[in-house]
């Protein structure tokens, strides 16, 4: 064995990830929600790092869905919610009065648990966000749509059909296309709230797929009800119980040795 | 951690596959025990025919290993399991291995009260005897120790194993300049000294195994990789778990 690949061998135990020596993307402190005078989100911390893929896992009801809301505010469109605490994106306060929600949607896109492409052409659903930021260049446009159909894994089905109507396509098209739409207008993060749970299991893997290769350019923030696709596809887990953050580390951590109970419950479906 | 909470899942079946599981793994540990003793009894008795026994045991405990085996790809493939259910399944791997290896060199250690037997030659009047009954008798011991601190998720008992084997290696190493001196005396025949080798070799790596059964045993419970640590992280550790 040479030097170099002994090195690589002896290296590998540091391999582990660690929030410690990441660049954090998000920061989310004292977090605090509420529909009216119930309160859903209860005293939220963390960090979430860049470049990553960062799952939200639990019960139904326990808040996973309602903190991925607050990521892009998407909260603020219910009028009973109210929210306490501070979410910063790259240090810039997302809840500030001065904030602009609209830029800050574009930095940070969404996408659904069902795929909703708009009934338009392939071509103008993926340019929708682009049109809307008054980008008329058609060579810009062409080109933007070409990568995005490519980042999302769906420009070899797509390129000889982008006149077609998005709503031709299938399940799992769709809901590329609603990935493509979303990054290309280039956000920092992406937010995707179960985007497998209506798709086949071929589609969803190749959901999954993309989701690894887009975390090189895109902070990845999912919910899923699926422990296996958290397993299989985030860096980092956090468990949420009841409102609560009870425990967020690294994927493999939480997965083979979580440290609070009602996590160890929760994974390995036992009575909590 | 307590052995009740692998009874606790909403799958029934998860529950019977893993309690199905640890049965098994303690199922071939008592047939590695009863290999061990054998040993013993063979050697400080220079019985032949309980030497047989030991080799006899030993098809059924290859047996074994392939049953846990079969048992944890199921789980894996059927129910993917997380947690201390998944740990569970990893040790299951990995010590039904070093069971089966302990049978082994069990197998080997038993060669020499057979052929000493056959040659009407006593074991107990070979250089190094000595040091093999001890360390056959710790490998018995730790063995029994490791199978109930698994049976009962309780690490107390065996945090000592390793402590053992240190105090093993010199055994070892004094049991093996013993033969070496009785070489260059020429009072005993280099056959039967070369005997007395692998059986002292044999039993030293029974023991090392028992170790290997504990590290895993502490990974189970605590879900720390405990191997190749080094002395101070381990002593730390070790003291951490007695308190």
């Amino acid at each position: 064995m040479s030097e170099a690949k002994m090195n690589i061998a002896l290296d590998r135990s540091n391999k582990v990830l660690s929030l410690e020596n990441e660049k954090i993307a998000i920061e989310v402190k004292n977090w605090n929600l509420y529909y009216g005078d119930k309160q859903a989100l209860s005293n939220v911390n963390m960090l979430v790092p860049e470049n990553r893929v960062t799952a939200f896992i639990g019960p139904s009801g326990c808040g996973k869905s309602t903190l991925l809301r607050c990521f892009n505010r998407m909260n603020d469109l219910i009028d009973i919610v109210s929210v306490e605490g501070k979410m910063a994106l790259h240090g810039d306060d997302m809840y500030e009065k001065q904030m602009d929600v609209s830029a800050l949607r574009r930095r940070v896109g969404m996408v659904f648990q069902k795929p909703n492409p708009f009934p338009k052409s392939i071509y103008e659903n993926v340019c929708y966000g682009l049109r809307l930021q008054g980008i008329k260049d058609k060579a810009l446009l062409d080109e933007t749509v070409e990568w995005a159909l490519k980042s999302a894994g769906l420009w070899e089905e797509a390129k000889d059909r982008l006149d077609d109507n998005a709503l031709a396509m299938s399940g799992g098209q769709q809901q590329r296309l609603c990935i493509a739409r979303a990054i290309a207008i280039k956000p920092d993060v992406l937010l995707l709230d179960e985007p497998t749970s209506a798709l086949d299991p071929i589609s969803t893997l190749a959901i999954e797929e993309l989701i690894f290769e887009l975390k090189k350019d895109f902070t990845i923030l999912i919910v899923t009800h699926n422990m296996q696709q958290a397993a299989r596809v985030s860096d980092y887990t956090a468990f949420m119980y009841m409102g609560e953050l009870i425990e967020y580390s690294s994927t493999d951590n939480l997965f083979t040795n979580p440290k609070v109970k009602r996590t160890e419950d929760y994974i390995t479906g036992r009575y909590g | 951690m307590e052995r009740g909470q692998f009874n606790e899942h909403i799958s029934g079946q998860l529950n019977r596959n893993l309690e199905a599981l640890f049965n098994q793994v303690l199922e071939m540990g008592g047939l590695v025990e009863r290999q061990l003793d054998y040993l013993l009894e063979a050697t400080t008795c220079d019985d032949r025919s309980i030497a047989k026994k030991v080799k006899q045991l030993d098809k059924i405990v290859n047996r074994e290993e392939m049953e846990i085996d079969r048992l944890c790809a199921m789980v894996l493939a059927r129910q993917q399991p997380r947690a201390s259910d998944l740990r569970l399944i990893i040790i299951s791997i990995r010590m039904a291995v070093d069971l089966e290896r302990i049978g082994d060199e069990a197998v080997i250690a038993s060669k020499l009260s057979s052929r000493m037997a056959k040659q009407r030659v006593q074991c107990s009047s070979l250089p190094g005897f000595k040091g093999l009954v001890e360390i056959a008798s710790c490998g018995v011991e730790n063995l029994k120790r490791s199978l109930n601190a698994f049976s009962c998720l309780d690490l107390s008992e065996i945090i000592d194993i390793v402590d053992d084997q240190e105090r093993m290696e010199l055994v070892q190493k004094h049991a093996l300049a013993e033969i070496q001196e009785a070489f260059e005396k020429t009072a005993h025949s280099p056959e039967h000294l070369m005997e007395m080798i692998y059986a002292v070799r044999a039993c030293s790596r029974i023991t090392d195994h028992v170790v290997n059964l504990t590290e895993s045993i502490v990974y189970l419970v605590e879900g720390r990789d405990i191997r190749n640590m080094d002395t101070v992280k381990l002593s730390e550790f070790l003291d951490g778990v007695k308190e």
